[in-house]
């Protein structure tokens, strides 16, 4: 078969923040920065009309989905065709329990039906009916329960099941899949209805690469069962507090774990010393556990970690040694929210590899800093709420390999800012400091190549502002002050790059703003609360086409108002205040 | 037209499409036929004919004018498909073997 056809199986890979702390999938976050990068589903990826000639199949089967009840089968139909035909009424919403039917018997091999709406037990009979063709099903956020289960059990050849957010399945349901060892991934996030006894299935699946029971609550005990599956490579039972020392000591075998994440358990350094043997393990997540110190013994047997996580955890100063044996290959440490001062920082010189280190709300100062002078290959610092000030950022002068500093809540002052004028690959620099003011700003226009700046809390001025135009690549802008009238939004209107914009809190700026920011097309976020903005005023909006997130709290603007603007001009707005 | 600019499709039925080259072309397989340097490995197309013996005359037509309309892609026209024959383009016949590897469905 040729290209048209080869479907890409991996592409759902790397939706899983494994280096991060715990996934933000489906939960809302408060704020909006995360409006500039994922959004909801995707619509059609067939777009007709726009750019590259539309080959006569991509015309075929948007000619289905537009008719899509006229079908009776496509079981006829050469399998990739139906799937593409499938996945197309997926992304496009146009699936029904009616239309499914027409794919009863095609073979397919890949169901993505992940949070599609009204996914429930009577979908099940032609999700089977696809059989041994079946390789990937993935049924999150539906309401199929241990009864839509019982239908997969034929399904001998599935590779990979997803019922993540699937409340009404429990051990029952478990017992169903666990004749399908050719599993390699399965994952069950969010299940409180799972316990040891239904994880005793899981012993069949000698082929499970990756197994996911994030905030599972009632899985202690369960683990037991993964000890044969010594092909595991990933384990993520994140925010499981239920899980203790004891549940680590079945893992002691799993060799080939390169990827385990236990944040938020209640495991000690007593359970850590069960790690030791994991010689492939890189990635390490211990956030909010109860570990000290001491785990660091056993972490230091772990040559390949590449990525620590131990954030919030009860790290002090007593042991901070030990942070020296790490291995020299690790790359990402998170150590922030910890009891730990300048004396640990001592420890971390000799991690050259380091690229990203997380020292936010850590007990250190100046001093601390003189220790990082040799991570040259640093990309990323967050110094946030420490003791920082202006004498020691002399010490990040060296690292010129920084794309991204953090320095918000420190105590640093205008005056040290002209250390950082070198760092000239910075791309993302946060200064939510109250003691910023313009000058400091006036010491940064080296910084040409910087796309996020945060000056939220910062005391710039109009005159402050003439500073932004050496940022021409700036693509998120806060000032929120006070500091600012219409006057000096004359120099970010030219910032045509910017997607996330916020100027509230300046209580003086007008519809004018407003008018001079209509030509930022490629805003996705705006907030300009707490000013004199009216309804009049964001008629000068509608050029915003892109723009998801709209915020005009304690202005003169009503939720009507927006909501007008919203149907008329911004079909993509959705999300605004006031509501 | 020339006659060495066009080339002459032929249907299951032995319904003859004549047409231009460069809307034959739009299609990799039939460019392929016509260009391949192999002497011989496609006797027909050195007269300037390529026969489908499965496909249908009604499908080779359909196929024959979004070669066309692919050329003038651009133009605010819409290229219509009856409902009727969209399975039969999209493989209800060996035919889709062809269409795979074929530029036309990339």
């Amino acid at each position: 078969m040729g290209g048209a056809c080869s479907r890409k199986r991996d592409q759902r890979e790397g939706e899983d923040n494994v280096s991060g702390g715990v996934s933000r999938r489906y939960g809302k976050s408060g704020s909006s920065k995360w409006l500039a990068t994922s959004f909801c589903r995707q619509s059609s990826d067939i777009q007709l009309g726009k750019g590259k000639c539309p080959s006569l199949m991509d015309l075929c089967i948007h000619k289905i989905r537009e008719d899509i009840d006229k079908y009776n089968t496509f079981s006829m139909l050469p399998r990739d065709i139906s799937q593409l035909i499938f996945n197309e009424l997926v992304y496009s919403q146009c699936l029904s329990e009616v239309s499914l039917e027409a794919f009863r018997d095609c073979a397919l091999q890949d169901l993505y039906l992940g949070e599609y709406p009204g996914v429930n037990d009577s979908w099940m009979d032609v999700v089977s009916s696809q059989g041994s063709s079946l390789l990937s099903v993935d049924l999150s956020a539906s309401d199929v329960t241990d009864d839509g289960l019982t239908h997969l059990k034929d399904c001998i050849n599935l590779q990979a099941l997803n019922f993540n957010y699937c409340d009404q399945i429990s051990d029952h349901g478990l017992e169903c899949i666990g004749g399908l060892s050719n599993l390699t991934s399965l994952s069950f996030r969010r299940n409180s209805a799972i316990t040891a006894q239904g994880m005793s299935a899981f012993a069949g699946l000698v082929n499970l690469v990756k197994l996911d029971l994030e905030r599972c609550p009632e899985i202690d005990g369960g683990l037991v069962y993964l000890k044969g599956l010594t092909r595991l490579e990933s384990l993520n039972i994140n925010c499981c507090n239920c899980i203790t020392d004891a549940d680590m000591k079945p893992l002691s075998g799993l060799t080939n774990l390169k990827v385990l994440q236990i944040s938020s358990s209640k495991v000690t350094d007593c359970g850590i010393s069960y790690f030791k043997g994991l010689h492939n393990l890189s990635l390490l997540n211990l956030e909010g556990c109860p570990v000290t110190a001491a785990c660091l013994d056993s972490l230091s047997a772990l040559a390949a970690l590449l990525y620590l996580n131990l954030r919030r955890c009860c790290l002090t100063d007593n042991g901070c040694e030990k942070f020296s044996r790490l291995g020299r290959k690790l790359k990402v440490l998170n150590l922030a929210l910890n009891d730990i001062t300048d004396t640990c920082l001592g420890h971390l010189k000799g991690l050259t590899s380091l690229e990203s280190l997380n020292l936010d709300s850590c007990r250190i100062g100046d001093e601390g800093l003189v220790n990082l002078t040799d991570l040259k290959q640093l990309k990323c610092l967050e110094l946030s709420e420490t003791e920082v000030g202006s004498n020691g950022l002399r010490h990040l002068s060296g690292l010129i390999n920084l794309e991204s500093i953090n320095l918000s809540f420190t105590v640093i002052t205008d005056g040290g800012l002209r250390k950082l004028s070198g760092l000239t690959s910075l791309k993302s620099l946060n200064l939510d400091v109250r003691q910023i003011s313009d000058v400091g700003l006036a010491a940064l226009t080296t910084l040409t190549g910087l796309t996020h700046l945060d000056l939220f809390g910062a005391h710039i001025t109009d005159s402050g502002t003439n500073y932004l135009r050496y940022f021409k690549n700036m693509r998120s802008l806060e000032i929120c002050g006070g500091g600012l009238t219409d006057s000096g939004v004359k120099n970010i209107k030219d910032l045509s790059s910017l997607t996330l914009l916020n100027l509230s809190q300046n209580c003086n700026l007008t519809d004018r703003t407003l008018e001079m920011i209509s030509g930022l097309t490629g805003l996705v976020s705006l907030n300009v609360s707490n000013s004199r903005i009216t309804s009049s005023g964001i008629r000068h909006l509608r050029t915003l086409k892109s723009l998801k997130s709209l915020t005009l709290e304690s202005s003169k603007v009503t939720a009507n108002d927006i909501k007008n603007l919203q149907s008329n001009h911004l079909p993509n707005l959705v999300s605004f205040r006031p509501e | 037209m020339r006659k060495e600019d066009t080339v002459k499709l032929i249907s299951a039925e032995g319904f003859e499409f004549v047409v231009h080259k460069d809307a034959a072309m739009v299609s990799q397989t039939i460019r392929n036929m016509l260009t391949s340097p192999v002497v011989g490995s496609f006797a027909e197309t050195q007269h300037g004919e390529v026969t489908f013996p499965e496909i249908s005359t009604t499908i080779l037509e359909k196929i024959c004018k979004y070669f066309y309309w692919n050329l003038q892609f651009g133009k605010e026209t819409e290229f219509h498909i009856e409902p009727e024959l969209t399975l039969d383009l999209l493989g209800h016949c060996p035919f889709c073997h062809w269409m795979f590897e074929d530029k036309i469905v990339a």
